[in-house]
């Protein structure tokens, strides 16, 4: 494999503490590595650009049936925006959910090298490796929902939490997931017919459980299991009005369960779950609230879920949000239940500033991530598509960094989003520094990936290198230079190899790995005729037909993590 | 002697993973759990006599073998040449070849349609149009106490489907009813014996039909508790005969029944007392049984899709069921044909953006049925060569549509000489999917599947992925080919122009 | 002004969205020349398939001489001048135009002024399906604009109609105005069933005969005379028809009492 040397660039690594020094980073057999022979090496010269690790991002739904159903019924939506097949890349179609191809190269040419895909149901596991085969030059991983699953909710109501443990680890082997996903815990369950869970102490219909039971139960299990990453979790309520106490309710629930003052759980798209007031005529932002309480505790990750004013497709395992969605809109819907373990939703949304509603949810994102200090507890990310397609990204650093880019779009907002946002009174810009935290450093560590988001000896050879000059640039005036730095890399390099230049892709031929958790239980799953009976009963397809069997990731990178029960 | 367990059946949309297979001498010999549509393909079907063993091509009008270099070799030169090719079929193979065929596809710049243009096409345009809450069939198993076939028979086109997936199945939250059924079938049976015996006797005297009104009204029993099932159709089918009521109704009026439905499930009052030949007191009454049941389910068929307004009849079987969910929980699902027509429109989709009716001639997918569908762009007379695959339309498709694939050039796929083989110029074997060889398929509600392979085919045949990447590789090579020879040719073009500009210079010198 | 000739019959589709007033202005003929097409899967150039000629005049004017069946896309998005076919023309024919005027003096094919947004199409023929309706999946109709057919029409002619005025002087198919949201659709003669299913404004004028109505519309009135538009008002008397009642819908249906007396027991209702 060819040497690379990265010469002269601007090195932002915020998990080796280096903020902008110039060095150079070389890169061998896919690693960094200390040095290499510049003889033999492939020069770049990055003599006045930033250079960083490949991004990581750890929420985005990109694969699996749920992606596919909103590419399915949105070709209103592809015919703007189609992509011509090249000589080294597939042809394919865009805007707000991308073919799977076409995702793979945007994320590529925007110096992104590791996705990971929000959530998928068990039962179409296969379905989401397949499509993550087809997504190249990324590095991938999913998420299993488990939050509802029947042997889930039936072992913790008994308290059975080492069995319960077992189950999962079985399904983590059996699905290739990489991390416990947590939808609205109870409401997917409820919403079987048609109801919901309205707080965290009510009772699953049918089952003696309530969603504080098996947020906790699962976070147990996820310590107990060593699990890489911890649980990621979409709290229940989310959409609604006055949803910020609900959310404070679940952190403050867990807090207890934070031994070490390591995070527990990872909150996702955090946005969503911070509104405020009772009804949406006095909707107003929750940010403060949730930052301030995160400022003071340790045991939460969150990610940004940022709204960008576009038109998109919204889509989530929690069906009975997108059924009210559904009910506010009238849009095309799509509800797609999933047995004894989920359920799901599709609406397409636009997302407008002279809407009220819409225009303080766009502020409500930007403040908490402006709020927490601390960048290592708050992640950049727009949910794509639920908050706008991940071709965004770059606008959403430029509001990030640069309060003259908010100013810019809040004086176009609704009148009464104006009035009512903080943004206004926030003075915080982050540094280049910060942001490498925000999408790369940060999400690296929070994912439980040491080789990745950094720069350090050893890490993956993934790295992004920006048209940025830190020393002659001032970012905060200068924010569409910014912006538009990061929408199309100078280089992207994947696994030691140069895949993307100037936003175009330059070598399709790696075609990234599949990531998941192999988890040694001390006592496995016992599977006997009795269980087997139980699958039978409990889903429609046999139990052997049920676990992704290896030739279904093309090019697997297992992670084997011993447990402790 | 083998056993193979857990065998998924390769033969309708509901894809049954329990077959219990015994294989003798590469022979299935037993087969446990399937239906009688399944045994006829799985133990029988695929031994065919009709069975193609060896690549084919047509020279002076009549097939003749060849080698599989040879005949990979033409197919691809058939489709470099053409300037519009065709390729149509899938829905019988596994994902994994339909990846393959959308390279293919994209790299010919051809047309690209699977069978859903001619059965669920129009089930995914309505989709399209408004979205479809719907449920895996396991929900459906658990919770649905009121089951709907509508425009459907799965007695007899998906046999399993009632037993393994709604009335007869006992769910977590529903239990059986198969008895009830059961003694019903029993009883119309009955009934039909009596009525044959008296008609042999010359007793029979058909009791009379009220002229006005086909339809039955409506018993007590579609307003109990516990699992209920109604079909409606425009003929008294199996699967009827063993609802709790059958709604029969005129051809062609599901639209408006469907329109009449909704504005009853939506309070409002109609101005007219009959719709589609059923009075509306009737449809007041299966209106409170959708609205008062706890989970409702719709299953459609072909009946909705291929009648008049065709996807607009869809259309408002979702809207009734988006109606419904105010009320209560309801789900619709369609009744997908072939095992893996579901699979063409999800491979097809997360590669292309599109389910089917893809058009790749302008280097990105573009997409319109209606404009790239197989029977449409066939009636204009559009495409210049076919490749079928996996499919059988020449049993199937209209007459006039046929006549214009046949002008052109036709490269066939399939396991036996089916009517489209006996049609094709180049004509290729292929394995069983689902017997001979593995692979991934969806199941209706799109669920994937893996599906086994329990016996080895024929020697030197190809399965549908290894066949359709040589072809790929071929048209690549021929097309790089032709891109060297056109530089060479432009090339010598280019010379050739110099030397005849320098004769003319010299000639004008000389006459000067 | 600019005509064009086919040079020979196609047989496979031509894609010649480059065939527009706005794209030939300010270009010379032999840059006209050049302009892309693809016939099939080949990437051609306009003078590979038609004769161009040039006369003198100053209008941004092209006529079409010959069969354009085959030919798609003609006039997509064009915003001023003028196309005149003589003779048959391929789908998508003025497709999101915002302005000019097409004449087409043959018969159109589908999805002829699809997602217009002003403009006018002269239809001296019949029009396929799609007349004047939006893209598969998309709920942006027609806008504004004028179309007048000679002839008949197929199929789902101004679905989700937000605006404009469709005429048609011949019969109509299934599912006219489906989904229509304002605008106004006139139709002389025979007119199908399902007519305005899903509408919820807008008006459609049947002065013909209708085969069926849909059972989810109510009668409110009749009126002696109903207005098109500014420039033409029709004698009836009409039967007023609202809905979609399904989607709670006020749009009008107005249907010539004299030509249907089958819908005469609606009367007993006002």
């Amino acid at each position: 494999m060819a040497e690379i040397l990265v010469k002269n660039g601007f090195v932002v690594d915020p998990t080796n503490k280096i903020d902008g020094e110039k060095m150079d980073i070389a890169i061998k057999d896919g690693k960094i590595v200390k040095k290499v022979n510049e003889r033999k090496a492939k020069i770049i010269d990055a003599s006045g650009l930033t250079v960083m690790a490949g991004g990581v991002d750890i929420h985005s739904h990109i694969a699996g049936a749920e992606v596919n159903m909103g590419r399915l019924i949105r070709p209103e939506d592809h015919y703007k925006d189609a992509v011509r097949k090249t000589k080294l890349t597939r042809s394919g179609t865009g805007y707000s959910i991308p073919s799977t191809f076409v995702t793979g190269y945007r994320y590529s040419t925007m110096g992104y090298t590791t996705v990971m895909n929000g959530s998928f149901a068990p039962l179409k596991a296969k379905h989401v490796h397949e499509e993550l085969n087809d997504i190249p030059l990324l590095d991938k991983g999913t998420y299993p929902l488990l939050g509802d699953w029947w042997f889930v909710l039936e072992n913790l109501a008994k308290g059975d939490i080492e069995e319960c443990a077992r189950h999962v680890a079985w399904m983590m082997q059996s699905t290739k997931g990489y991390a416990i996903k947590v939808v609205n815990p109870g409401g997917l369950e409820s919403w079987g017919f048609g109801h919901n869970v309205h707080s965290i102490d009510d009772q699953v219909p049918n089952f003696c459980i309530t969603p504080r039971e098996i947020v906790r139960g699962l976070i147990k299990v996820d310590k107990m299991l060593n699990l890489p990453h911890t649980i990621h979790l979409h709290t229940n309520n989310l959409g609604q009005p006055g949803n910020y106490k609900t959310t404070l309710d679940t952190m403050r629930a867990i807090e207890d369960l934070s031994t070490d003052g390591k995070p527990v759980a990872h909150i996702t798209h955090i946005q969503f779950a911070s509104f405020a007031g009772d009804d949406w005529g006095k909707f107003r932002s929750g940010a403060d609230e949730i930052s301030k309480y995160i400022n003071a505790h340790n045991h939460i990750t969150l990610d940004m879920g940022q709204v960008i004013f576009t038109d998109t497709t919204t889509m989530t395992a929690d069906g009975p949000f997108e059924y009210t969605l559904y009910t506010l809109s009238g849009h095309k819907w799509v509800n797609s239940d999933v047995e004894t373990e989920a359920s799901g939703g599709i609406i397409p949304f636009t997302y407008k500033k002279n809407n009220a509603v819409n225009a303080i949810q766009w502020s409500i994102g930007l403040e908490i991530a402006l709020l927490v200090k601390d960048p290592w507890k708050i992640f950049m990310t727009t949910d794509h598509p639920n908050g706008g397609p991940f071709m965004s990204y770059p606008r959403v650093l430029a509001w990030l960094m640069s309060k003259k880019a908010r100013e810019a779009t809040l004086k176009r907002c609704h009148k009464k989003a104006q009035k009512k946002s903080l943004l206004p009174s926030i003075d915080r810009e982050l540094s280049l520094y910060e942001l490498a935290i925000v999408t790369r450093a940060g999400t690296a560590k929070a994912l439980g990936m040491p080789n990745k988001g950094h720069l350090g000896v050893g890490a993956d050879g993934d790295v992004a290198i920006f048209n940025i000059n830190p020393e002659t640039t001032d970012i905060a005036k200068k924010y569409k230079a910014v912006r538009k730095a990061f929408k199309e890399s100078v280089y992207t390099i994947k696994d030691g190899k140069i895949v993307a230049k100037d936003g175009e892709v330059v070598d399709n031929t790696t075609p990234g790995r599949t990531m998941w958790v192999d988890v040694k239980t001390k006592q496995p799953c016992i599977i006997n005729e009795e269980m087997k009976r139980k699958f039978r009963e409990y889903w429609s397809i046999e139990y052997e037909n049920y676990p992704v069997s290896d030739h279904y990731v093309k090019v697997s990178d297992k992670l084997t993590v011993e447990a402790s029960v | 002697m083998t056993e193979f367990k857990s065998v998924v059946c390769p033969i309708c949309g509901c894809l049954c993973d329990d077959l219990e297979i015994t294989v003798e001498n590469n022979e299935i010999v037993k087969m446990k759990n399937g239906c009688a549509v399944c045994e006829a393909k799985m133990v029988y079907g695929y031994k065919s006599e009709e069975r193609i063993l060896k690549p084919m091509i047509r020279k002076d009008g009549k097939l003749v073998p060849v080698t599989m270099d040879e005949a990979i070799h033409k197919a691809a030169q058939i489709l470099v040449d053409a300037k519009y090719p065709l390729l149509y079929g899938w829905s019988s193979s596994t994902n994994e070849a339909q990846r393959i065929g959308v390279e293919l596809a994209e790299e010919l710049g051809s047309t690209l349609d699977n069978c859903a243009s001619i059965c669920h096409g129009p089930s995914v345009m309505a989709t399209q149009e408004i979205g479809i809450p719907t449920a895996t069939l396991g929900q459906i198993r658990h919770r649905a106490d009121l089951i709907v076939y509508w425009a459907c028979n799965p007695w007899t086109s998906h046999p399993r489907h009632v037993e393994r997936y709604t009335a007869f199945t006992e769910g977590r939250f529903e239990k059986s009813e198969w008895k009830n059924y059961m003694l019903k079938l029993k009883g119309e049976t009955g009934k039909k014996k009596i009525e044959a015996a008296s008609k042999r006797l010359g007793q029979y005297s058909p009791p009379p039909r009220p002229q006005v009104c086909m339809v039955d009204a409506p018993p007590k029993s579609i307003q109990k508790m516990g699992r209920k099932m109604i079909v409606v159709d425009v003929r008294k089918t199996k699967t009827a005969e063993a609802a709790d009521y059958f709604l029969q109704v005129e051809p062609n009026k599901d639209y408006e029944i469907f329109s009449a439905l909704r504005c009853l499930v939506n309070d409002q009052e109609l101005d007219i007392d009959k719709v589609g030949g059923v009075p509306v007191d009737y449809l007041k009454d299966v209106a409170d049984a959708m609205i008062n049941c706890e989970f409702g389910a719709i299953f459609f068929g072909l009946g909705l899709t291929q009648s008049l307004g065709r996807f607009r009849n869809i259309e408002v079987a979702i809207a009734l069921t988006r109606d419904l969910n105010r009320r209560t929980k309801f789900v619709i699902s369609p009744m997908r044909g072939h095992f893996n027509v579901t699979g063409a429109n999800i491979v097809f989709a997360w590669q292309t953006g599109y389910p089917y009716a893809i058009d790749f001639s302008q280097g990105y997918p573009q997409y319109n049925p209606g404009e790239f569908t197989i029977n449409d762009l066939l009636r204009r007379g559009d495409n210049d060569a076919t490749l079928v695959i996996s499919s059988d339309p020449g049993a199937h498709f209209p007459k006039s549509s046929m006549q214009n694939m046949m002008k052109h050039p036709l490269i066939t796929i399939n396991p036996d000489m089916n009517a489209i083989s006996r049609l094709g110029d180049v004509v290729f074997p292929a394995q069983w999917c689902g017997i001979e060889y593995s692979g991934t398929a969806y199941r209706m509600d799109s669920v994937p599947i893996p599906l086994k392979k329990v016996v080895e085919p024929p020697p030197g045949i190809l399965n549908d992925q290894e066949l359709l990447e040589r072809i790929l590789n071929e048209v690549r090579a021929i097309k790089a080919q032709k891109t060297e020879v056109q530089t060479k040719v432009k090339g010598e073009v280019r010379s050739a122009a110099k030397t005849v500009k320098k004769t003319a210079k010299r000639t004008k010198r000389k006459v000067a | 002004m600019i005509t064009l000739t086919p040079l020979r019959n196609f047989d496979v589709p031509v894609h010649a969205s480059c065939i527009n007033p706005d794209e030939f202005k300010s270009k010379t003929l032999k840059e006209i020349a050049e302009l892309p097409v693809t016939e099939g899967n080949r990437n051609l150039t306009l003078s590979d398939l038609f004769k161009i000629e040039q006369d003198k005049t100053e209008t941004p004017s092209i006529t079409l001489n010959g069969d354009f069946k085959k030919v798609k896309r003609v006039g997509q998005g064009m915003k001023t001048g003028e196309i005149i076919i003589n003779g048959n023309a391929g789908m998508h024919t003025g497709e999101r135009m915002a302005g000019g005027k097409i004449v087409i003096n043959g018969n159109a094919d589908s999805w002829t002024g699809s997602e217009m947004k002003a403009g006018t199409i002269e239809i001296h023929g019949d029009a396929g399906d799609y007349l004047a309706s939006p893209y598969r999946g998309s709920g942006t109709g027609v806008k504004g604009g004028y179309i007048i057919v000679d002839g008949s029409v197929g199929n789902e002619v101004g679905c989700y109609l937000k605006g404009g005025v469709i005429k048609i002087k011949g019969n109509a198919g299934i599912f006219l105005g489906y989904h229509m949201t304002d605008g106004a659709i006139y139709v002389e003669k025979q007119c199908s069933s399902r007519t305005g299913a899903a509408m919820t404004g807008g008006k459609i004028i049947l002065a013909g005969t209708v085969t069926e109505l849909m059972p989810s519309f109510t009668i409110d009135s009749i009126k002696p005379k109903v207005k098109v538009d500014a420039t033409q008002s029709v004698a009836g008397p009409f039967y007023v028809f609202l809905g979609d009642l399904a989607d709670h819908g006020t749009g009008k249906l107005f249907v010539s009492k004299t030509n249907n007396p089958q819908l005469a027991f609606y009367e007993k209702y006002l």
